[in-house]
């Protein structure tokens, strides 16, 4: 397929669709405080239908400047309406595809493809990124065809024959993970801020204190009436938030093929991901405040595609919900580099204080403002000291490294604790911190940094053993090391 | 067991430079008090306020003019072998970092107006997830530093 194609025409509406959808919050300002009864009502209706015109025209014009083809294991386009641009990809600096079907796209049997590469940052958002908004399934597939064929005559070169493609599932996500997924997930806070700045965005069109004049006397003696509609609040926004995560996450399944990873899921919208296995750049394990009890944890490859808009496609979910003791099973045969069974050193008893004293010096000044400001009541934020105490505790209690077979693992509690395991060969770069106070308890940070995206991510534990951190420091050096 | 420190400093230079530079915004500061010292003479406020202001703009400038950069510059050094850049600096937080030169994407020299007419050049290492920087060397040496890292870094040249 190496002659010019364009996409589907129905690309021409999903993007002049788009551009509609950025446009409405300006549009509605427009039209809402435009016009109100004067000479130029006219004006804004002949207005902002021009504006709906020119955007359709502009969508079609740029679908009809859009081609694409592959030719020289290239994946090149070439697209522009006044300014000719053209992005060349080779195949062989892709660092993952991601196909999915909107509504629109299924209703014509297409798909969106994008191919992501680890471009350098700078130049744009799109930058290392092409996106066929609309080609059908045949299309989609012989690109995919074309890119495994690339690849397999790479590995021919190499000396290495693969007999035949392989096909492992690798996980599947089952109904009561599902619901416990969505149970779990940060999804309702979400919601709930959501639905706050959408109420306050609307602050000048709803009368609240003609509202509030009459419900007045209920607040007063009618607290049980608001917790009941504050309560029935919440739990619609949960409902909302587990219906979401539910319809996005269905029929999660994750494939290895070959050497790539495959990840489809979704119902409503379809989504599929592929990552060559040589394109991960480190494994995380989060496991949240509500999982962690549980047992349960989720599972994420750090990747080098993606735009700085689009963090999903950088931090890939590959394994949602699973129990926590799973995981090694679940990833150690497929990933063969990783291995998950390693042996955490915590951080030095000492370093407790430290880890104490930072969280008060954060809470110290909230306690101050609000028993100088709210006399009687600010006491109770009082109760700020025990709490961080054990927050800092459990901070301290989950630091920790470990190092073996070329694999370095980082521990640490953010709000998520987070266990980072990163290979050698792909750290960027790493460091190593020492404060006046940490060097008098002979303690140093440690920050070791892998490419995800257009930016970094990594890991960094506080206060560890000083001789330790020289030894990791040590066992990353090229030169002391090999 | 402590790992020896990167061996070369940067330019001594540097010292003057940020001296300048730390002496034009604590000008800033002494324009402050100059307008609150002439404020409280105007209006009558109480005599202290001119006492305070003084000693907040001495103490600052002698802050950042003399002791930080002082302390900046005894602190900073930088090593480049054949496989690795090491980093060292900082006032309070000492921060040592390697990245190693199969990471290193590209190397930029750059010099504002001041370390111009010092002849001085900054140095900027970039890997593909971060940016590193020697802030001051003399110019000959940054453009050697920048023709050896690039030329080290294309030795080994890995897919990220």
């Amino acid at each position: 397929m190496s002659e010019p194609k364009r996409l589907h025409p129905i690309a021409a509406v999903v993007n002049a669709l788009r551009q509609l959808k950025e446009m409405i919050i300006p549009f509605l300002i427009f039209v809402v405080f435009g016009s109100r009864g004067t000479d130029w009502d006219l004006f804004y209706f002949f207005g902002s239908i021009g504006v709906v015109v020119l955007v359709l025209v502009y969508g079609v014009l740029s679908w009809y400047r859009f081609t694409y083809r592959i030719e020289q294991g290239e994946l090149r386009i070439e697209y522009g309406l006044i300014v000719r641009k053209k992005r060349y990809i080779p195949f062989d600096r892709i660092q993952s595809v991601d196909l999915s079907e909107g509504i629109l796209q299924r209703l014509f049997g297409l798909v969106k493809v994008k191919v992501e590469t680890a471009g350098s940052g700078g130049m744009g958002l799109q930058d290392g990124e092409a996106i066929l908004t609309a080609i059908t399934k045949q299309d989609a597939q012989e690109i995919h065809d074309y890119l495994v064929s690339i690849k397999k005559s790479g590995q021919i070169q190499q000396g290495e024959e693969e007999p035949e493609t392989s096909d492992d599932l690798l996980y599947k996500i089952s109904v009561p993970e599902l619901l416990m997924l969505a149970t779990t997930s940060g999804g309702v806070g979400v919601v709930i801020s959501a639905v706050l700045a959408f109420v306050f965005q609307f602050e000048e069109f709803i009368p609240y204190e003609q509202i509030f004049d009459g419900v007045e006397h209920f607040v007063q003696n009618g607290v049980v009436f608001i917790s009941v509609v504050v309560f029935l609040g919440f739990l619609l926004a949960w409902m909302i938030a587990l219906f979401g995560t539910m319809l996005k996450y269905a029929n999660f399944t994750v494939r290895k093929v070959d050497n790539d990873l495959v990840i489809t899921r979704g119902l409503l919208e379809k989504r599929q991901f592929t990552i060559p296995l040589n394109r991960i750049q480190a494994v995380r394990i989060s496991e949240n405040l509500i999982r962690q009890p549980l047992g349960y944890a989720s599972a994420y490859l750090e990747s080098a595609g993606g735009s700085a808009l689009d963090q999903e496609s950088s931090k890939v979910l590959i394994l949602p919900i699973v129990k926590k003791r799973k995981i090694p099973g679940l990833l150690e045969p497929h990933l063969t580099e990783y291995h998950f069974r390693v042996n955490i050193s915590p951080a030095p008893r000492r370093a407790y204080s430290r880890y104490l004293l930072k969280g008060w010096l954060f809470a110290l000044p909230i306690i101050i403002a609000a028993i100088w400001f709210l006399k009687p009541w600010g006491f109770v934020t009082l109760l700020l000291l025990p709490v961080s105490a054990i927050w800092s505790y459990m901070n301290y209690k989950d630091a920790g490294w470990s190092l073996d077979q070329g694999m370095l693992t980082f521990r640490y509690r953010n709000i998520v604790k987070n266990t980072v395991y990163m290979k050698k060969n792909k750290v960027q770069s790493f460091s190593m911190k020492e404060s006046f106070f940490q060097r008098k308890k002979n303690l140093a940070t440690v920050e070791a940094i892998v490419k995800s995206g257009h930016g970094g991510a990594g890991g960094k534990v506080i206060d560890l053993e000083k001789k330790h951190v020289d030894m990791i420091y040590e066992w990353y050096s090229h030169e002391t090391a090999e | 067991m402590t790992i020896s420190e990167p061996q070369k400093r940067i330019s001594k230079q540097a010292l003057t430079v940020w001296k300048i530079a730390a002496g034009l915004h604590s000008l800033v500061v002494w324009i402050l008090a100059g307008g609150l010292i002439a404020i409280t003479i105007i209006f009558d406020f109480p005599i202290w306020i001119i006492g305070a202001a003084l000693a907040v703009a001495a103490v600052y400038s002698y802050i950042f003019i003399i002791l930080l950069p002082a302390l900046r510059w005894k602190r900073w050094r930088y090593e480049v072998r054949e496989q690795e850049i090491e980093l060292q600096y900082g006032v309070f937080i000492i921060k040592r970092t390697l990245i190693p030169m199969i990471r290193v994407q590209h190397v930029d020299t750059q010099q504002g107006p001041l370390l111009r007419k010092y002849r001085l050049s900054t140095v900027t290492v970039s890997t593909a997830a971060t940016i590193h920087e020697i802030p001051a060397l003399d110019m000959e040496e940054a453009e050697n530093l920048r023709i050896s890292i690039s030329r080290l870094a294309r030795v080994a040249d890995e897919d990220v």
